[in-house]
């Protein structure tokens, strides 16, 4: 092959493709320190986060056993986190994108949104609002729960997204 | 670096959407071939391989396995890099490492993607730690969406300034024969009337997933020599992690977060007694997954003063006849085999010094260049290649 010289498309019929889409089971363990968030969203529907000894920087994003700054053994310091909070900054998916947890597209999904908490602390989740128009930054959410016991168990997916409340 | 490294070979696949015609393997030997032609090397010459993919885009588990024969690396040592958008530049990196520590003499870093297989934003979205990530990452698409809105809001950027970057790297793709998307777009309003795939990302804005891969060979100060007649040397490289899925995985829109691109610079400049970036190098291929992503890396890498990035496109200062051309193959918006993604900006990078770049070789004389990349939430490798050192 030359130097430089890209290599071409041969030109022959297509090769056999196999298709494979057998559902593949799979089982993780959250451990500790994130199996916390789970217990509490699970059982209590309250958000919790671990904090660092040391900088005191809250973890929502997710609890781990060591701070990633201060690269301390974060002990087990739990905040529970206000479900209120504002719109810090939000996007929105215009052309459906494929979701390969359901097999299908988003024909209306909710709003990709980053919420500033009533304590300061950032969480990445989704609004309910669907209609772009009534969107802005700085608007006051709150979170709504899966109020069905056996479906909660999804961690951060046990908040089905933020709601737009008036003050 | 304790022993010296140069890079003695190339080559790369063109890239596509499609190839139908080759399995993972075959696919991945057309690479194989083009390096070893290139640094005319046989392959009983390599001593080691280093391969690099995200596995989980394919749905195959240890796809080097399959290809170790096609590869030509059986009975020889080697490792596999999975890193995210990072992955190429840290097998580079190991390539390096294994001859700066004296094991090897010649290494090859073996790298590819075929997107045709399965879909990137399927493993990013499912497979990313999939038990806080789950639901919380959308693909990469939405992360640049809110890092496009950062950027928008607190530099001025416009979207005719997201086009220019578009129309820059088209020119360059319609030059790289070995380039994905080449669009011979002609205007900015031409870009702008592309449609939002999430706000305020166009399709025109982003990269596309592509089948490709690239090959480099490497080799210690002692054989380099001999095998090339122009030997691009490794003069450093970086590599920094940052935290798993903040607020904002890229950029950083809450104003709270360290940027991992100022922590390589960091090291790296300091290293390398780089005070003025533009003045002391003369190219960069960099890995922007986003026409915005691309404006604002130029001022994380300190290219520019902040809130400056848009412009640089602007005044063409990045162009390929510009004074410090950035990404003059067309970029990762043109092409993104991800595994091979940060290979190729190497390989593009030292092809550049080397003045092999053939239609797409920068119009100043390159002795020394930048190649980096970009992946995971927001991790950051930098490489610093010269012609001499």
């Amino acid at each position: 092959m030359a130097e430089g010289s890209p290599t071409k498309q041969p030109e022959r019929p297509e090769y056999i493709r196999i298709k494979f889409d057998l559902p593949r089971p799979y089982n993780w363990s959250t451990g500790r320190y994130l199996g916390k968030l789970y217990a509490e969203a699970k059982e209590n529907k309250k958000l919790v986060a671990n904090r660092c000894p040391k900088c005191k920087e809250i973890k929502v994003h997710a609890p781990t056993p060591v701070c990633p700054k201060c690269k301390v053994d974060m002990g087990w310091d739990w905040v529970e986190l206000p479900q209120t909070g504002t719109v810090f900054q939000y996007t929105y998916q215009v052309y459906p994108l494929f979701d390969p947890h359901l097999g299908r597209t988003f024909a209306d999904p909710h709003p990709p949104a980053i919420i500033l908490l009533d304590n300061g602390v950032f969480l990445r989740h989704r609004l309910e609002e669907t209609d772009t128009k009534k969107l802005r930054e700085g608007m006051r959410v709150q979170a709504v729960w899966e109020e069905d016991y056996e479906k909660r168990g999804q961690g951060f997916q046990d908040i089905l997204y933020f709601r737009t409340i008036e003050e | 670096m304790a022993g010296r490294v140069a890079i003695v070979g190339v080559g790369q696949t063109h890239h596509t959407t499609r190839r139908n015609d080759v399995n993972m393997a075959e696919m991945v030997g057309e690479a194989v071939r083009a390096a070893l032609a290139d640094a005319q090397l046989s392959i009983k010459d390599i001593e080691a391989f280093i391969f690099s993919n995200m596995e989980a885009f394919e749905g195959v588990l240890l796809p080097d396995h399959g290809m170790v024969a096609e590869v030509g690396a059986v009975g020889k040592p080697g490792l596999k890099v999975t890193g995210g958008g990072t992955t190429g530049s840290e097998a580079v990196g190991e390539g390096c490492h294994m001859i700066s520590a004296g094991l090897y003499d010649i290494t090859m870093v073996v790298s590819w993607q075929k997107h045709d297989c399965g879909d990137a934003t399927a493993g990013i979205s499912a497979a990313a730690v999939p038990t806080f990530a789950k639901g919380m990452v959308t693909g990469a698409v939405s992360e640049f969406a809110k890092q496009a809105l950062s950027y928008m809001k607190e530099s001025g950027a416009k979207e005719e300034h997201a086009a220019m970057v578009r129309l820059k790297a088209d020119r360059g793709a319609c030059r790289n024969p070995y380039s994905h998307l080449k669009l011979g777009l002609g205007s900015i309003d031409e870009v702008l009337q592309s449609p939002y795939l999430v706000w305020p990302i166009r399709l025109y804005d982003f990269c596309p997933q592509s089948c490709g891969a690239c090959v480099i060979i490497l080799a210690s100060e002692k054989r380099a020599k001999k095998i090339h007649k122009k030997p691009v040397w490794v003069a450093d490289f970086v590599v920094v992690h940052q935290e798993p899925f903040r607020a904002g995985s890229f950029g950083d829109p809450t104003g709270t977060e360290t940027y991992s691109q100022h922590v390589a610079c960091e090291r790296l400049y300091k290293r390398n007694g780089i005070t003025n970036v533009r003045k002391q190098v003369d190219l960069a291929e960099i890995y922007e997954p986003s026409t915005w992503e691309e404006m604002s890396l130029y001022e994380h890498f300190y290219f520019c003063e902040k809130n400056e990035g848009w412009k640089l496109i602007e005044k063409g200062v990045t162009d390929i006849e510009g004074d410090f051309p950035v990404n003059c193959s067309g970029g990762v918006i043109a092409s993104n085999p991800i595994g091979a993604t940060p290979v190729i900006r190497i390989a593009e990078a030292a092809l550049q010094i080397r003045g092999d770049a053939g239609e797409h070789q920068a119009t100043r004389d390159i002795k020394t260049a930048i190649a980096t990349a970009l992946g995971g939430p927001n991790w950051t490798a930098m490489f610093l290649l010269k012609r001499s050192l």
